[in-house]
């Protein structure tokens, strides 16, 4: 599906339909992206269950990672970590 | 939250079954993060769940705000087994008219629990276990039951989007949105605070609050502290 231009929308680009996320590409450009220090991560999924984009996914390793195709860059998972592990660094 | 309640989300399944593709909210999204928590705590319970309706879909709440009702709520309405409803507020006090006193206090859930609501609870995505507790006990209940969830919107209540849930947090700690529920008429506190925060550090970080006067934030935190203990006093009376 090609993305649309803002003058195609409606009024204050208010979206009538349901599952119309994928067009638009939540996330493509964000500015901040949370990364993960390794040795500080106790692997407690705090992060994931406060994502409200659910775009942290556990690894098969135990830890978590971030699918940057979702991801707005919120900083929620870097404010709430209780041990500091996470750290928002600019996306190049 | 002790040692070993930060472990407690290893216990989740860790299959995505809310907006796996992604959503149009906006950074930091407080009903966003609500809704995914209802998603999980329902999963694995409600075979109907994909069926659920919303009645005022949260896409529009702001947007086209209401001229009747001091707070903006979108409901959601499941169908449960023994053909009750479960009825979740999306609470985001966005509307029309400026926030007010009597819209910060909720009034609704004594209101839903004396209209015939055999279980009605308040939660906070900030207190995810608590929320699926909740919200999973509420599908059980022989009777239809009501859960008011306290969504923080980073646009209309001004503050940076990685203080959501922290806010959230504050809202709980400052005895302002207490936790609680109402399992047929008993009243039951879930998180009781001893040390509040105070109102004036809630509403300071918020920009919808600037203009609000010393008085008036007097007077909300007096109002808050009567609310609160005779919410307690309930509590232990076992009414």
């Amino acid at each position: 599906m090609s993305s649309k231009n803002f003058k195609q929308e409606n009024v204050g680009c208010y979206l009538l339909e349901t599952g119309n996320a994928q067009p638009y590409k939540p996330g493509t450009q964000p500015e901040l992206k949370p990364v993960w220090d390794k040795d500080l991560c106790a692997r407690c999924a705090l992060c994931y269950i406060y994502c409200p984009e659910a775009s942290i996914s556990r690894q098969e390793d135990g830890y978590f990672d971030v699918d940057l195709k979702t991801c707005k860059g919120c900083g929620i998972c870097h404010r709430e970590c209780w041990f500091g592990a996470i750290s928002m660094q600019e996306v190049n | 939250m002790d040692k070993f309640s930060l472990y407690a989300a290893q216990m989740l399944s860790f299959n995505e079954r809310f907006a796996p593709k992604g959503h149009n909210a906006c950074k930091g999204c407080g009903i966003a993060l609500s809704v995914r928590q209802v998603y999980k705590a329902l999963e694995n319970i409600a075979g109907d769940f994909d069926s659920a309706k919303w009645q005022i879909p949260w896409q529009k709440d702001t947007i086209v705000p209401s001229d009747n009702d001091h707070s903006q709520l979108s409901l959601l309405t499941i169908d449960k087994e023994n053909g009750q409803t479960l009825d979740i507020c999306f609470d985001n006090e966005c509307c029309d008219k400026k926030i007010d006193i009597t819209g910060l206090i909720k009034r609704q859930p004594p209101v839903a629990a004396a209209s015939g609501y055999t279980y009605v609870a308040t939660a906070s995505p900030s207190h995810p276990f608590d929320l699926i507790d909740k919200i999973r006990s509420a599908y059980k209940s022989a009777g239809s039951a009501f859960v008011q969830i306290l969504c923080p919107c980073p646009v209309a209540w001004g503050f940076d989007p990685e203080n959501t849930v922290r806010l959230a947090r504050m809202a709980v700690e400052s005895r302002i949105f207490p936790l609680y529920e109402i399992a047929d008429g008993y009243y039951r506190v879930s998180a009781q605070e001893k040390n509040p925060r105070s109102v004036k550090d809630y509403l300071s970080r918020q920009d919808r609050f600037s203009g609000w006067k010393k008085k008036k934030i007097d007077d909300l935190q007096e109002k808050t502290n009567i609310t609160y203990e005779a919410l307690i006093d309930k509590s232990n009376k076992g009414l």
